[in-house]
């Protein structure tokens, strides 16, 4: 696509999004902060975490502008230090119904622990949210989150539970339904995302992907994976100024096989110092792949988040290992 | 002057802009189709810029930050020369960059040196060191709980092990730890120490020996195990390996987790070489102590390599037989008594051997 401008006029960019990191740059930001990390016997972590998404939001385009991450590891090591009180505190509910000889102590001590770790997952999930997206800004503006911890611990319990009670099946709704909650609550300035996949059509991945790669003896198993990948993101709308765009991603099968080979070997042959190789590789699979369909004016955007402070939960989610974004 | 974009904060679209590079601000003369307007930015307003490429990004102010975006060449050199010692141009991070193919190699090897020496040396006196803090009363009911889990599903033989702890009660034992027998039915020749002073010998073990002096010799290994503890210096450098890996990883922990598993077994495979070998002298010592033919240690490693499969079981934790009773066979050298017999250790021995 040709871009014709001249300074006075004024031209709408094309919405295509891209991944212009380079595994080099980020491995020589990972050495500073593995160095840094290792003499202050880890509490450089945060600060390192920062950096590192830093440098992956500042790669990340739109329209050929940068997304930028403003968090700090200062932010973050507070959600980190109050992390892991909770997490030790949990631990020591835990080895102490492990030291009691009494059964009834044991029970309710491990019954605690489980609870505790259950009731933290959606709490995690909603302050990464609105810490993640009140960070993130493109051009100036900023995302946001407007979900409310009520609705996120209803939508979670209920998934949970309906999982259980129908022995997994309903977990493709709990999957799809969360991101509802997640993505419908996301703001992008003026603009907002919706998630429309449906349990259902989930269900139908996995089956499909299940019986086709035993089938094929695992061939397949990158295929499914590349499906998974394109639900989650073919379904991903954003509306703007009651219009809506959709997000798109072309990543094939083949690719994807090139990706996860590809990856497997570099951390094999580094012993996993090529890791940044593998986290700039990935993201260009996913961004150089993925494209915004529909009227979406990127020019258009509008600042409406205030400015917010509270990074409580950024690390919790962190320990859990809950990866969202 | 330089030409980029400005965005203003409030909206995503950038307007042309003139940028200038004065001694103590930038200026940033914007236009849009209907408005034009002059924006002074103060050095120290300017945030910290880095990683920056074909396009320079400047941000400033408070929240929502004003912002420029320069594709132009020369505008990052320009920047660096006129604001050289400038807060918002310094960057550890850039700096390291700088350093070209070159840095990253020497960064990237002494990075992986760094790691091997925690991982072979510092992990493992860290590791040392903690677990010998661990106070004793820990340990010990943190080895109940972990018998009384192990014990579940097993069946003990009452009998044996009322005659084991009675073979026991006649030794001279030196411990820290109350030491606590058991006898269960087992097929495989094994017997192991939980942390705390738990011992568990399989029945099968006792079935196989001839002499009492191999139960001896077998019960000062294990009590040395305790003794030394062994279980939880294991522990606590497989939690220092992992947690060594977190660190090292960042939020990698599927990868290094898997790294870790590998790597630490092997190295705990070295360390309970170490570990067998002291813990073989401690049985010797207990040999030694009670007066007993120091032979039994010697008997009871050559049953444990005879060619029955299920012994190998037993020999594959265990570092190398042969070198074991070597090293025995050089330390019974420098003792010098007389094997005396004992009453009370062959009436429990007796009553072990009855069916």
């Amino acid at each position: 696509m040709q871009e014709t401008s001249t300074e006075q006029e004024t031209t709408i960019t094309k919405p295509t999004l891209a991944f212009k990191g380079q595994g080099s740059e980020l491995f020589s930001i990972q050495i500073v902060n593995m160095v840094l990390t290792l003499v202050t016997l880890g509490l450089y972590y945060p600060w390192a975490k920062a950096k590192n998404l830093q440098y992956i939001y500042r790669k990340t385009e739109l329209a050929d502008s940068p997304f930028a991450f403003h968090g700090t590891g200062k932010e973050m090591f507070i959600g980190f230090i109050k992390g892991i009180g909770i997490f030790a505190v949990l631990i020591g509910v835990f080895m102490y119904g492990f030291m009691h000889g009494d059964n009834g102590v044991k029970f309710l001590c491990f019954a605690l622990y489980f609870i505790g770790i259950l009731a933290l997952i959606p709490l995690a999930i909603h302050g990464m949210m609105r810490y993640r997206t009140s960070r993130t800004s493109w051009r100036g503006i900023h995302m946001g989150y407007r979900g409310t911890l009520g609705n996120m611990y209803k939508v979670y319990f209920t998934g949970f539970l309906l999982s259980i009670i129908t022995f997994g099946i309903y977990s493709f709704w709990f999957d799809t339904n969360l991101r509802k909650e997640i993505l419908g609550n996301t703001r992008f300035g003026n603009a907002k995302f919706r998630f429309i996949g449906d349990g259902s059509d989930l269900l139908l991945v996995h089956i499909k992907g299940y019986f086709l790669t035993l089938v094929t003896l695992g061939i397949y198993g990158f295929w499914y994976m590349k499906d998974l990948i394109n639900f989650n993101i073919n379904n991903i709308l954003i509306e703007q100024d009651g219009k809506y765009s959709r997000l798109d991603s072309s990543l094939t099968g083949g690719q994807y096989f090139k990706l996860a080979v590809g990856n497997l070997l570099i951390i094999v042959f580094t012993l996993g110092l090529g890791y940044a190789w593998v986290v700039t590789r990935t993201m260009a699979a996913i961004f150089n792949n993925c494209e915004i369909i529909g009227e979406f004016n990127p020019d258009a955007l509008a600042q409406t988040e205030e400015e917010y402070k509270n990074a409580t939960f950024e690390d919790m989610a962190d320990m859990m290992d809950i990866g969202l974004v | 002057m330089f030409e980029g974009k400005y965005y203003n904060g409030r909206t995503s679209k950038g307007m042309p802009a003139f940028i200038t590079l004065e001694p103590s601000y930038i200026r940033v003369a914007w236009q849009t189709d209907d408005e034009t307007g002059t924006e002074i930015w103060d050095l120290s307003e300017i945030h910290k810029s880095e990683f920056n490429d074909a396009n320079t990004i400047l941000e400033y102010g408070k929240f929502p930050r004003q912002s420029i975006s320069v594709f132009e060449q020369g505008f990052k050199e320009a920047l660096e020369q006129q604001y050289r010692d400038a807060k918002f141009l310094k960057s550890r991070y850039s700096s390291f960059a700088k350093t070209g193919l070159t840095g990253l190699v020497v960064g990237g090897l002494s990075l992986l040196g760094l790691a091997i020496v925690l991982f072979v040396w510092g992990v493992p006196a860290l590791a040392e060191k903690v677990a010998s803090h661990f106070p004793v009363s820990y340990e010990r009911a943190m080895g109940e709980q972990l018998h009384a889990q192990m014990m579940q599903g097993q069946t003990i033989d009452s009998a044996k092990t009322e005659a084991l702890q009675q073979y026991l009660s006649a030794l001279k034992v030196e411990s820290d730890f109350p030491i606590h027998v058991t006898v269960v039915e087992d097929d495989m020749v094994n017997a192991f120490a939980v942390p705390g002073g738990f011992i568990v010998v399989h029945d099968a073990i006792l079935d196989e020996m001839e002499h009492h002096e191999e139960l001896a010799g077998l019960l000062g290994h294990e009590i040395g195990h305790v003794q030394m503890r062994h279980s939880t210096k294991a522990l606590t450098r497989s939690l220092s390996y992992f947690m060594l890996a977190s660190v090292l990883f960042g939020d990698v922990s599927g990868i290094a987790a898997v790294i870790v598993d590998n790597a630490s077994t092997l190295n705990n495979l070295e360390y309970s070489r170490t570990a067998e070998s002291d813990s073989d002298k401690a049985g010797l010592e207990l040999l030694v102590q009670n007066k007993l033919n120091p032979k039994g240690m010697v008997w009871l490693m050559e049953r444990l390599n005879s060619d029955e499969p299920e012994f190998l079981k037993f020999i594959s934790t265990h570092p190398n037989t042969n070198d074991r009773i070597k090293e025995i066979e050089s330390h019974i050298r420098k003792t010098n008594y007389k094997p005396e017999p004992n009453m009370e250790l062959e009436a429990a021995w007796k009553k072990l051997k009855a069916d």
